[in-house]
């Protein structure tokens, strides 16, 4: 179909930059800076035609595309491969992780004076991480990718970052290392159990383990993936690494790498166990909603501006969690659309802080206090994405907060739903009460009455994010167009042993997924479209339903 | 005999050849040809070897150039090559003066290579002890430092009771078995108590080569009294050698039933113990003798699944732990002073000026933790597969987690050597030699990590 690699030319664009600056002098930060810039923009327009050429007529809807398959480790009975693709789930983290990385660069110009070079070098080798995790089918190039995401983030943290930057550096390398390495036995385990040949994962979509295998190798998954999110009580290292990594590591760290874990879900642990799946949902929603509140609550009596931003990211994840459980059309857009929001507006907020401590080297809140007057640029900007955060009407927080409470509130987990909505009202409490004491109030501090508004620069980053920030809110039809009939794949494979069993039931039902559905089955009301918005064979759904506020008639079907 | 045989084991003709010239004409030479020959003849034979074809037929009686050596002799020469790379301007500046250092190099070299071409029990013994009596020598080589004398006196008392196991262990296979030929040597049924003796007391002696947990003891002391070159040595090919010795025997007497207990517990404790003791280290150097430790716990791991798989795991873990420690001990090397660079924090700040070497010890420790997409990653990956293919996945989960124990002594080396502000004093330059082989050693961890392709096949064929 497409003759040009184009993953490969993407993944590796960045990883040829890095070798480019290699050569540069190491005091010629112009120069360094202008190449990792260049590179990163270069990335960002080489992945643009994934969005057109995705789903092209005639190609494999909702499946994956661009595939690249080349023989890789080949030795007596191994097979592993350098297999590469994208489908619709894929698809927006790839261009989230190349649109934020020009951003992060950008943000870079005058926060990091010293080791430039060294700087410059480690964000490109992130995002050659980055995407590699993001596009490998197969999953031992999958850990590979997966765990050289460590090493730059681990460097970032401990050369740029704070005070405490070592300890910072040293329990996320840990903590994520401990996790993956308890992945990688279960993905041998895996291999053995679909009898050689290589690691395909689109193989591994076609075995049906046993049970008690397929639970202990999710727990494997899932404790690697809930470490990455993270989830609560795995979260600990993720305050830490944010506090002290400079900004351009949080924003990364906040906007991609934590959607390594959500789409490790998405992609590997639900459907490739779907029994231990459906046997453990009741407890991954539990602790993502334990994770909604606490965060929420420990977010609100933060005194740091960057460690409240760091807690509402475990929030909003637990969000994002409980939208994929739901594990309904609704729920997962929402949930995917919700990692794509929180990657644009977390990424903004942490730049924010950035702007702020750059001036001021603080990020406590009573040391602020009375900034728009002072600076009204930035006090829009930073209103904008408050808003955003906070999942206001008309800007993406909503879109993807909705349909996720929408999803879960109509499948089985009801209940989880009707607890996290509190997180939605916490969330604007600790925000507002945030930007309140940031930004009104008297101007106090005489060291804050010299302060300076947002230079050209610093705008220049803020606006695609900000326009990002309208357009999701707006009309995030076409992306929920492309992702949807890759969803649909997932739940249906996610729910595979639940359709062989009802194999009556036509299409994806809208049905709460495992065992525990028949009982509330009847409950839920029956036939609830499932928002399929972009799926015409959606019969059920009412004609004439518009895609682009999906969120919207649902509503009012719900009532 | 004919001169195609003498071919065949043209790798131990040039080593043993080398040597003797360099013990010969040494005083007559400067002690950068001396190095220049070594190197050379190291890196000929290694070359020979790998460009041969096995033989079928022995070249002299108890020498045969078997598949196994074609693999093995290239990953000794390595070594030695790099060895003496290292070791011209680390002993211009220590004052180790003379041709001994090279030549002994050398003689470890030639014993290296007749180990994996042995056909008899006798030869496969007297190059086992070969080896080590060469690195009694080198490890005490630095008469300026008083631990490298007790290092050397340590390692020659341990030594040599290993070595008493040893013998007494061959020679109840040999009574077990009735043949000190290779070969043909098939353990009878009825002596199977016989050979399952010898194979213990094998095993004890081969704990303390491999130094496993309990026979590790000597390990912190001899690495650290030796010179960093020596140890760079010591540390790669006397284990990859101890360790292709148990390969040739399983090959032969396959007793595994009653060999998985003993070598269980061996493994498991020197996985756990081993990472342990590194995490308290402060010393870099017993720090790798520690890690060292475990890392031949999580080989013994591979040789324990007892099956084709395993042993190639056992290969490749031996070229990759090569090619790691000898960056490792390298950079170690390589960045001393007037003294050695003792304390991991003695390392800070270097990786920023001396942004070769920091580069390759991070590297180095990058790999050793078994992080991807360095050599250590996959060579870990294969032992772990293997191992759980073998159906010990209890066994496997203990070393991977003590493997995930062992990033933070690891990481913590690389933090000193980006994340702290330098103290240290200034290194001076690196010297072309030294470059050379610390760029080698770093070359073969990044492309056997990216693609072991090429590498597996050697081993494929090796094991035939």
């Amino acid at each position: 179909m497409n003759q040009l690699p184009l993953l490969s030319i993407l993944t590796f664009t960045p990883l040829i930059g890095a070798i480019l600056l290699l050569f540069v002098n190491k005091n010629s930060h112009g120069v360094l800076r202008t190449i990792a810039m260049a590179v990163t923009v270069v990335t960002f327009v080489l992945s643009l035609p994934l969005i057109t050429g995705y789903n092209a007529p005639g190609s494999d809807i909702g499946g994956f595309q661009y595939l690249e398959n080349i023989p890789w480790i080949a030795a007596g009975p191994f097979q592993m491969s350098y297999h590469l693709g994208i489908d619709g789930i894929s698809l927006w983290l790839v261009i989230l992780t190349t649109f934020i990385m020009p951003i992060a660069v950008l943000s870079t110009y005058t926060a990091v004076e010293e080791k430039v070079k060294e700087y410059m070098i480690c964000l490109l080798l992130l995002e050659v991480g980055m995407i590699g995790t993001f596009i490998s089918l197969d999953l031992f190039l999958f850990y590979i990718f997966w765990e050289i995401m460590l090493i730059p983030m681990y460097f970032m943290i401990g050369i740029w970052g704070g005070k405490n930057r070592i300890y910072a550096a040293v329990k996320f390398f840990i903590y994520t290392a401990v996790g993956s390495l308890l992945m990688l036995v279960a993905l041998i385990v895996l291999y053995f159990k679909a009898g050689g040949g290589d690691f395909s994962i689109l193989r591994f979509y076609q075995l049906h383990l046993d049970p008690t295998t397929q639970m202990w190798m999710f727990l494997a998954f899932a404790l690697a993936f809930a470490i990455k999110v993270p989830m609560f009580p795995l979260h600990t290292w993720l305050p830490d690494a944010h506090t002290e990594a400079p900004t351009a590591g949080s924003v990364i760290l906040a906007a991609v790498m934590l959607k390594c874990g959500t789409y490790g879900y998405v992609r590997f642990a639900m459907p490739l166990f779907p029994e231990a799946n459906a046997q453990f949902t009741p407890l991954i929603a539990t602790l993502s909603v334990i994770g909604i509140i606490y965060a929420s609550l420990v977010a609100m009596v933060q005194q740091d501006v960057k460690k409240l931003v760091a807690y509402s990211s475990v929030a909003h994840l637990g969000f994002v969690m409980l939208g994929v459980y739901a594990l309904n059309q609704q729920g997962v857009t929402g949930g995917m659309l919700q990692m794509l929001n929180h990657g644009v507006s977390t990424g903004a907020l942490f730049l924010i802080v950035g702007f702020i401590y750059e001036r001021r080297h603080t990020r406590l809140i009573t040391d602020f206090g009375g900034l728009a007057k002072q600076m009204p640029v930035f006090a829009t900007m930073f209103m904008i994405v408050t808003f955003s955060s906070i999942g206001l009407p008309g800007t993406n927080g909503f879109v993807g907060e909705f349909l996720v409470l929408l999803g879960s509130f109509e499948s089985n987990l009801r209940w989880y739903a009707i607890i996290a909505t509190s997180g939605v009202i916490l969330s604007a409490v600790y925000m507002l009460w945030m930007f309140q004491r940031v930004m009104f109030g008297e101007l106090k501090n005489p060291k804050n009455q010299t302060l300076k508004d947002l230079n050209a620069r610093e705008v220049a980053i803020m606006l695609p994010l900000i326009f990002l920030i309208f357009f999701l809110g707006i009309y995030p039809r076409p992306i929920i167009d492309s992702m949807a009939p890759s969803i649909d794949k997932m739940i249906a494979q996610t729910k595979v042993q639940k359709q062989v069993a009802e194999a009556a039931v036509p299409a994806v039902p809208a049905l709460p997924p495992g065992h525990m559905a028949v009982p509330e089955a009847g409950a839920a009301p029956a036939g609830m479209p499932a928002g399929h918005p972009a799926m015409p064979e959606a019969g059920a759904a009412p004609a004439g339903m518009p895609a682009g506020h999906p969120a919207i008639p649902a509503n009012n079907e719900a009532k | 005999m004919t001169i195609s045989d003498l071919y065949t084991i043209m790798p131990i003709v040039i080593t043993a050849g080398a040597a003797l010239f360099v013990l010969l004409c040494g005083p007559m030479l400067l002690s950068a040809s001396l190095t220049a020959i070594g190197v050379t003849a190291s890196a000929a034979a290694g070359l020979w070897a790998a460009l041969g074809t096995p033989a079928s037929t022995q070249a002299v009686s108890g020498l045969c150039f078997t598949p196994l050596a074609r693999f093995l002799i290239p990953v000794f020469c390595f070594a030695a090559a790099v060895t003496l790379l290292l070791s011209h301007s680390y002993n211009e500046r220590r004052g180790i003066k003379g041709e001994e250092f090279p030549a002994t190099v050398l003689f470890a070299l030639f014993a290296l290579c007749v180990l994996p071409c042995a056909t008899n029990m006798l030869i496969l013994f007297l190059a086992l002890e070969s080896v080590s009596f060469a690195f009694y020598i080198l490890v005490s080589m630095d008469l300026n430092r008083a631990e490298s004398g007790e290092a050397g006196l340590k390692y020659l008392l341990m030594g040599a009771v290993a070595a008493a196991f040893t013998a007494f262990g061959f020679a109840l296979l040999f009574t077990g078995s009735g043949t000190l030929q290779l070969s043909g040597a098939l353990a009878r049924p009825d002596n199977r108590a016989i050979i399952s003796a010898g194979w213990g007391v094998i095993l004890v002696g081969m704990a303390f080569k491999l130094s496993l947990v309990p026979g590790h003891l000597w390990t912190p002391d001899v690495y650290q009294g030796a010179p960093a070159p020596v140890s760079a040595f010591l540390s790669t090919s006397s284990k990859v050698a101890a360790a292709a010795l148990l390969l040739i025997l399983l090959a032969l007497f396959p007793p595994m039933p009653e060999l998985r207990v003993p070598l269980a517990a061996l493994s498991v404790l020197s996985m756990v113990l081993g990472n342990l003791a590194a995490l308290l280290q402060q010393n870099i150097k017993r720090m790798l003798a520690y890690s060292s430790v475990a890392h031949m716990g999580y080989l013994s791991l591979a040789l324990l699944s007892g099956s084709r798989d395993g042993y190639a795991a056992v290969l490749l873990y031996g070229a990759v732990y090569t090619a790691m420690n000898l960056a490792a001990f390298g950079a170690i090397s390589s960045l001393s002073i007037d003294e050695e660079r003792e304390l991991v924090t003695d390392y800070a700040g270097l990786g920023f000026t001396a942004p070769l070497r920091g580069g390759v010890l991070a590297l180095a420790m990058i790999s050793l933790a078994g992080i991807p997409p360095t050599a250590g990653f996959i060579g870990k990956f294969f032992i772990f597969y293997s191992a759980i293919k073998g159906g010990s996945i209890a066994l496997a989960i203990i070393g991977i987690l003590s493997a995930a124990a062992s990033a933070y002594f690891y990481l913590r080396v690389v933090a000193q050597l980006y994340m702290h502000r330098s103290q240290a004093p200034a290194p001076r330059a690196v010297s072309l030699a030294e470059g050379l082989a610390l760029c080698l050693a770093s070359a073969m961890i990044l492309v056997i990590g990216v693609y072991p392709g090429p590498l597996l096949k050697a081993i494929d064929t090796a094991l035939q």
